[in-house]
């Protein structure tokens, strides 16, 4: 049986769930994906939610 | 390495940040309710997620070369690094993909220095 070529959904523009954007499901957080770097990482959500993005510290 | 790169302020390349999220990012081989993963469903869920970038991506213009990063360490876990043939089109994609969210996380965008992916080592 071939697989079916119809398509995906693709993942872009899928928005989080509005109650979920800060906290979160376990591994869907910056914060619970990378414990040991609190720093860049409160960081980045904060620009990353005021639309700022020139100054986010590459990873 | 610093990990205090360089930003250009226009590249052909960019970098999408964290962006790729491996099902068994938490501990290797197992999804986060502690199941065993199939390896075979994690290399379609990474496929999936190229096929997703590289259509996406292929709007703004010829991509030279597309990396997806799909570490488990904490270094640049997830970085997507494409590489356009042309820094317009590159400025292109940023415009478009800034502000916007991919399976329910905002994409963080930027300019990336690297242009030979060989030579692409922190010193």
């Amino acid at each position: 049986p071939s697989h079916s070529k119809s398509k995906r959904a693709s993942g872009f523009d899928m928005a989080p769930p509005t109650s979920n954007l800060m906290s979160s499901a376990p591994g869907q957080g910056f914060q619970d994906q990378l414990p040991g770097m609190p720093q860049p990482m409160s960081a980045l959500s904060q620009s990353m939610f005021t639309g700022g993005s020139a100054q986010l510290g590459s990873l | 390495c610093s990990r205090l790169h360089t930003k250009p302020s226009i590249s052909p390349t960019l970098l999408l940040a964290n962006m790729y999220q491996r099902p068994d990012m938490i501990t290797p081989g197992v999804d986060p309710q502690g199941q065993p993963l199939d390896p075979t469903k994690i290399q379609q869920h990474f496929e999936d997620f190229y096929e997703d970038l590289f259509e996406e991506l292929n709007k703004y213009g010829e991509i030279e070369s597309l990396n997806i990063c799909d570490n488990l360490a904490d270094h640049m876990v997830g970085n997507v690094y494409v590489q356009f043939r042309e820094e317009e089109h590159a400025a292109e994609a940023v415009r478009n993909l800034s502000g916007r969210f991919y399976a329910g996380r905002p994409i963080i965008v930027d300019f990336s220095p690297v242009t030979d992916f060989r030579e692409a080592t922190c010193r």
